[in-house]
């Protein structure tokens, strides 16, 4: 290969990276999600990374940090902990790539200068480049097999690019082994060195070494006439001691590319002839920069977030963070985010995604949706629905403070004007609301609302033994404390029984004594006529989010 | 006997003692508690869909029942919304049948075989009043404290079949047992104001602080619960004063206090 093409190519792209990786960090200091971290200046959150990098290398806290280093980083411990196979997989492919990348293709900085005898066909390098390459490979082929499991609707999000990033470091690897294999079979390779190590590239004078190469190191000669005895085998032998054994440990120790050389061989003189070998060395070394220069916007970035993520959790727990750290925290999560839905798995309501048709309610999903600022009522339904139980966090395998990111999305959702139902109910009267509601013809979200979600309020037997008694209203802790002018409720729970008696449910939807309703079923336990008072409250508010969630939808699409 | 543990999401992340003292508590006298891969109760979801939070508790029983366990949870929200999904369940055949095609997806399925108890039930009459009574090792003698019975263990008593809603006694007598003394105070059956907290903190805060302020009045040193919801509410309107004027504790840790269990294994 040419140097100068070589060298001009490398340059290019570790530029492309060091751009792109500026870019991407810039990013988690411009980025600013949640309302209070709007004011936290880029000076401000500097000033944290300095302070927190000064603390942690000037104090004991710099042991916690190597133990994070050692066992989250370079072990994946809380990937261990959380999804065994899934670790295996990774760290198979993770530890592959790494030592990969300081053996081999930094030989030249790396391995050269800790063992001054380094050859790469010599062994353990021969042995080892293969056993690393393997272990790649069979990490690549365990992701596939699972991403094969997991296409459904509400398969954790797959990240841009994630089939390039594996077709990427497949094709490295593959065009790597072909390389090997390929120049193991070639007899115009044995030639060339023939040539510049014995000094001759007559095949007759080589007759000897050719049989020991053609029999133990797999040369593919398609003009080996000569029979092979053991005497013949002898001198070979005595002629590799001389020339070659100092840099060439037997093939057989590439235990995956010599078998692939064995298949090439019938092809051995073909590829020769078209120069295989050179096209595969540019294939592979420009795969490589190509992998390289885009390593900000492939999953490649995750080898550089994670860690960092890894670390700064490592550092101090999340509610230690200033507001200015948070913001970059938060920003930092969305590019260590590595989408391997292991918080999904965990997700305390993720069953009821399916059920309600909304991805949103999947950690994964919103933590995509917080990165594009997506703000939706399907965001808002999952974003408002999370019951904050930190499973997704605790079983992060790069550390991300969900529920942190989760309560700063929340705030910005209700910023935008989708908070919580109790929250965008209280907006109108309940009078506005059932005028809304009388006028609306927009489509409702289920075809039988009340037959799902309100059945006794549907039901005239539920309600219409209500004496009006008002023992309900008595009892209600809601209403008691509206002595309290500050806390006054529009309606009392007797009058939410008598509206339906009075065939005027829509009446009841947006009150705020429906939505203020603690729950406690006072009024159900004390009704001398056994209805069910409280449970009529609650469905009430389920129908209110589907009826006037309808109403609301229609005017915004107006 | 065996149970499957049922923490719900309150328990492991914001109070993770209720968690260590319950397990220590149950295991001391002899309880097998079992962990299961559950989900929400569907609490959360009531006020969304009916069939969502149906379905999510339902989840929770079919994946007992298919482990062949009973379900025990420390938590009365948890409690109260399980024991509901089943009445709902019992009583809509159409539900029944939404519910469980849902839950043919996943292969489960729920025939009611699983029952749910709550904690202080599992004590008082499962293990006994007696049996704990012989138990004790170091009483907590003297020791004046208000029974936070939480609303969902008690209400409605159709559903919950805990105790006598209008004058329950199962918590005085767990107290008594220990040693300590259980005060009468007014506002012992009101609600916590934990429910109404997104919806309109204020006022969830003025019905916490009137019922603080209510046990303080009767004489009580302890606020003794049995939810997490109530224990954290009462928790978070005192957390803003440097010396609490009344202190909370979890009714696994002052039975465990009166076993002799250490303290760090009841998360104090």
């Amino acid at each position: 290969m040419s140097h100068a093409l070589f060298q001009t190519a490398l340059d290019a792209s570790l530029l492309l990276c060091a751009l792109g990786l500026l870019w991407r960090v810039s990013g988690w200091y411009r980025m600013r999600i949640g309302p209070d971290v709007q004011a936290a200046t880029l000076w401000q959150r500097l000033q944290v990374l300095l302070r927190g990098l000064a603390a942690a290398l000037f104090s004991r806290r710099l042991f916690d940090l190597l133990g994070t280093l050692f066992f989250d980083v370079l072990l994946q411990r809380r990937l261990y902990r959380s999804d065994k196979s899934r670790w295996l997989a990774h760290w198979l492919m993770a530890a592959g790539f790494m030592l990969l990348l300081l053996m081999h293709a930094l030989a030249a900085l790396v391995t050269v200068k800790l063992f001054p005898g380094y050859e790469s066909t010599r062994n353990p390098y021969l042995f080892l480049r293969n056993l690393f390459g393997a272990m790649v490979l069979v990490g690549l082929a365990m992701f596939l097999f699972r991403l094969r499991r997991q296409r459904t609707r509400f398969a954790p999000v797959r990240p841009p690019m994630a089939a390039a990033f594996i077709a990427l470091l497949g094709f490295i690897l593959l065009t790597g082994f072909l390389l090997e294999a390929d120049k193991m079979a070639s007899p115009q390779a044995f030639y060339r060195m023939a040539k510049e190590f014995n000094g001759s590239a007559d095949p007759a004078a080589l007759k000897p070494l050719r049989a020991l190469w053609a029999s133990e190191f797999g040369v593919a000669f398609d003009d080996l006439k000569e029979p092979i005895t053991a005497e013949l085998l002898q001198q070979g032998r005595a002629m590799h001691e001389a020339d070659c054994e100092t840099c060439h440990a037997r093939a057989a120790s590439a235990f995956v590319s010599y078998p692939v050389s064995r298949l090439l061989a019938p092809l051995a003189r073909s590829l020769d002839e078209v120069k295989a070998h050179i096209w595969l060395l540019y294939l592979h070394v420009f795969a490589c920069f190509l992998g390289l220069a885009t390593l900000a916007f492939t999953r490649f970035l995750h080898a550089v977030a994670a860690p960092i993520s890894l670390l700064a959790h490592g550092a101090a727990p999340p509610q230690a963070y200033s507001s200015a750290g948070r913001a970059t925290r938060r920003a930092l999560a969305l590019d260590a985010c590595v989408a391997c839905g292991i918080c999904d798995a965990q997700c305390a309501v993720a069953p009821l995604a399916r059920y309600l048709d909304n991805r949103y309610l999947l950690p994964s999903h919103k933590l995509v949706a917080t990165g594009a600022g997506e703000m939706s009522l399907r965001v808002a339904e999952g974003a408002f629905l999370c019951t904050d139980c930190g499973r997704c966090s605790s079983a992060c395998p790069v550390g991300l403070d969900l529920q942190d990111l989760w309560q700063a999305s929340r705030g910005d959702l209700a910023g935008a004007g989708l908070p919580a139902p109790a929250q965008w109910v209280k907006t109108r009267s309940a009078l506005d609301w059932a005028e809304a509601l009388q006028s609306d013809a927009a489509p409702q979200r289920f075809c039988d609302p009340d037959a799902r979600d309100a059945p006794l309020s549907a039901d005239r037997s539920s309600f219409s033994r209500c004496v009006q008694c008002q023992t309900c209203s008595n009892v209600c802790p809601v209403v008691a404390h509206s002595t309290d002018p500050a806390f006054a409720v529009d309606l009392t729970p007797q009058k939410v029984m008598n509206l339906l008696r009075l065939g005027l449910r829509d009446l009841t939807l947006g009150s705020s004594m429906v939505w203020s309703c603690a729950s406690c079923y006072q009024c159900q336990e004390h009704c001398p006529e056994g209805l069910r008072v409280a449970d009529i409250m609650l469905e009430l508010r389920a129908l209110a989010v589907q009826r006037l969630g309808t109403v609301r939808r229609g005017k915004e699409l107006s | 006997m065996n149970y499957a543990l049922f923490l719900g999401c309150k328990i492991p992340s914001r109070l993770p003692a209720y968690a260590a003292s319950t397990r220590a508590v149950l295991q001391h006298l002899g309880v097998t508690l079992v962990d299961l891969d559950f989900n929400c109760c569907g609490y959360p979801a009531r006020d969304l869909s009916r069939d969502a939070f149906v379905l999510a508790a339902a989840r929770n029983l079919a994946l007992a029942e298919s482990a062949g366990l009973n379900l025990l949870t420390p938590c009365a929200c948890c409690f109260g919304t399980l024991r509901h999904a089943i009445t709902f369940l019992n009583e809509d055949a159409a539900l029944r049948s939404r519910i469980s095609e849902a839950l043919a997806a996943e292969g489960l399925a729920w025939s009611g075989a699983s029952q749910v108890e709550h904690v202080l039930a599992l004590l008082a009459r499962v293990i006994g009043v007696d049996a704990l009574t012989s138990a004790v090792r170091a009483p907590r003698t003297g020791l004046r404290v208000a029974a936070q019975y939480g609303c969902h263990t008690l209400r409605p008593s159709k559903v919950a079949r805990f105790d006598n809603a209008l004058a329950p006694t199962i918590f005085e007598e767990l107290i008594r047992l220990t040693g300590a003394t259980p005060v009468d105070w007014p506002r012992k059956l009101d609600c916590c104001g934990d429910p109404l907290h997104e919806a309109n903190a204020a006022l969830s805060e003025h019905i916490t602080r009137a019922k603080v302020a209510d046990a303080l009045a009767s004489g009580a040193e302890v606020m003794c619960t049995a939810c997490p919801h109530c224990h954290l509410r009462f928790d978070g309107v005192q957390s803003d004063t440097a010396d609490p004027s009344i202190r909370t504790l979890l009714y696994t840790q002052l039975l465990g206090l009166a076993l002799g269990l250490s303290a760090k294994s009841l998360g104090l």
